[in-house]
């Protein structure tokens, strides 16, 4: 119960990546809050779930893309607890299309809420961390480093993320607060069966060599330790989580000519 | 104006389409709205009239009538309150 009478705000933590954090991090003695945008039914599931843990659920709706509506959330966190001392910035959005098919609305859509609201909640969040340390967790994809089928504004949103926890890092660490981000790859989520419903993405589990697809819950766990005094050493990085798919890249058909 | 016609130019507005090619009837596929198209019409629909409309109940939506009478329905909840 190392996190006992610390407060998590994970954003988009109604389903999916996001829900499981929040459940991670509850279950480590954590009060949390939920925030949501489009799936309230969702929300005050995992909040309910969440209170059955043992500790506080606050839910609360707010568009990540829309800067009024951070403020907001952060006023309603501030008013409520007066304080913050983790932020999961894990909220995403975007629209599955070629490089070439991107346009102004597409990227301002995804931009604004899988970077731009990073940046501003972690200004707003970093200064109720003030005088008593955080840790900000941004979540992003291998879609930053690699190239995916039809993910290129979504990976380019991402790789500003992975940018913005560098120098969140460095320029946070004299507060107290430690910055990383974690990358996974294709995850089993409600949004990853939209991308095999839409043909935008493969089965993974035949590239992955611990075999398995990557569950929400193996993020939750990183983004734990990263959580920990454990982890107060690890200061901007990108841990990835995909079960050596990216490393083992170039193994892959080799098993049968051996 | 009233509900269904501001509803209209939300949605003329967001996708494009000329106002008088939306009736009751059209679905978001008629009238090529795509999924970012769909959530910023929700979205902007939601700020207009000062309700909520979660995915879960837009999915059920089958066409444009249907999101219509949802928000009538929302807005006269909202107002008897």
């Amino acid at each position: 119960m190392f996190l006992k009478g610390k407060l998590a705000l994970v954003t988009g933590s109604g389903r999916g990546i996001g829900r499981a954090i929040a459940l991670k991090l509850a279950s480590k003695g954590a009060d949390i809050v939920v925030n949501f945008f489009r799936h309230r039914e969702a929300a005050e599931k995992t909040a309910k779930d969440i209170e059955a843990l043992g500790v506080r659920a606050e839910v609360i709706r707010a568009n990540v893309g829309d800067p009024a509506k951070i403020d907001e959330l952060f006023e309603t966190i501030a008013n409520k607890f007066g304080h913050l001392d983790i932020l999961v910035n894990n909220a995403a959005s975007g629209v599955g299309r070629p490089v070439m098919e991107i346009d102004v609305k597409a990227w301002e859509w995804t931009m604004d809420i899988n970077a731009r609201a990073a940046l501003l909640c972690s200004q707003r969040a970093a200064k109720l961390m003030d005088g008593r340390g955080g840790k900000i967790i941004n979540i992003t994809s291998l879609g930053s480093p690699f190239v995916l089928p039809n993910y290129a504004i979504v990976g380019i949103s991402k790789a500003a993320l992975e940018a913005l926890t560098r120098y969140l890092a460095i320029e946070l660490a004299p507060q107290g607060i430690c910055v990383n981000a974690v990358a996974a790859s294709a995850v089993e989520t409600e949004a990853l069966k939209f991308y095999f419903k839409e043909g935008l993405m493969k089965d993974h589990r035949q590239i992955t060599p611990a075999g398995r697809m990557v569950t929400p819950e193996d993020v939750a766990n990183v983004v734990a330790f990263l959580c920990s005094e454990d982890a107060f050493m690890i200061r901007g990085q990108t841990i990835v989580v995909d079960g050596g798919t990216s490393v083992g890249i170039f193994t892959l058909g080799q098993k049968e000519e051996r | 104006m009233n509900i269904e016609e501001q509803i209209r130019e939300i949605v003329a507005r967001i996708t494009r389409v000329d106002k008088s090619l939306i009736t009751r009837e059209s679905t978001f596929k008629d009238i090529k709205a795509d999924s970012l198209d769909i959530v910023q019409a929700l979205v902007a629909v939601e700020e207009t009239f000062g309700i909520e409309i979660p995915d879960e109940d837009a999915q059920k939506f089958r066409n444009f009538g249907d999101f219509v009478s949802y928000v009538e329905e929302r807005v006269a909840q909202k107002e008897k309150v």
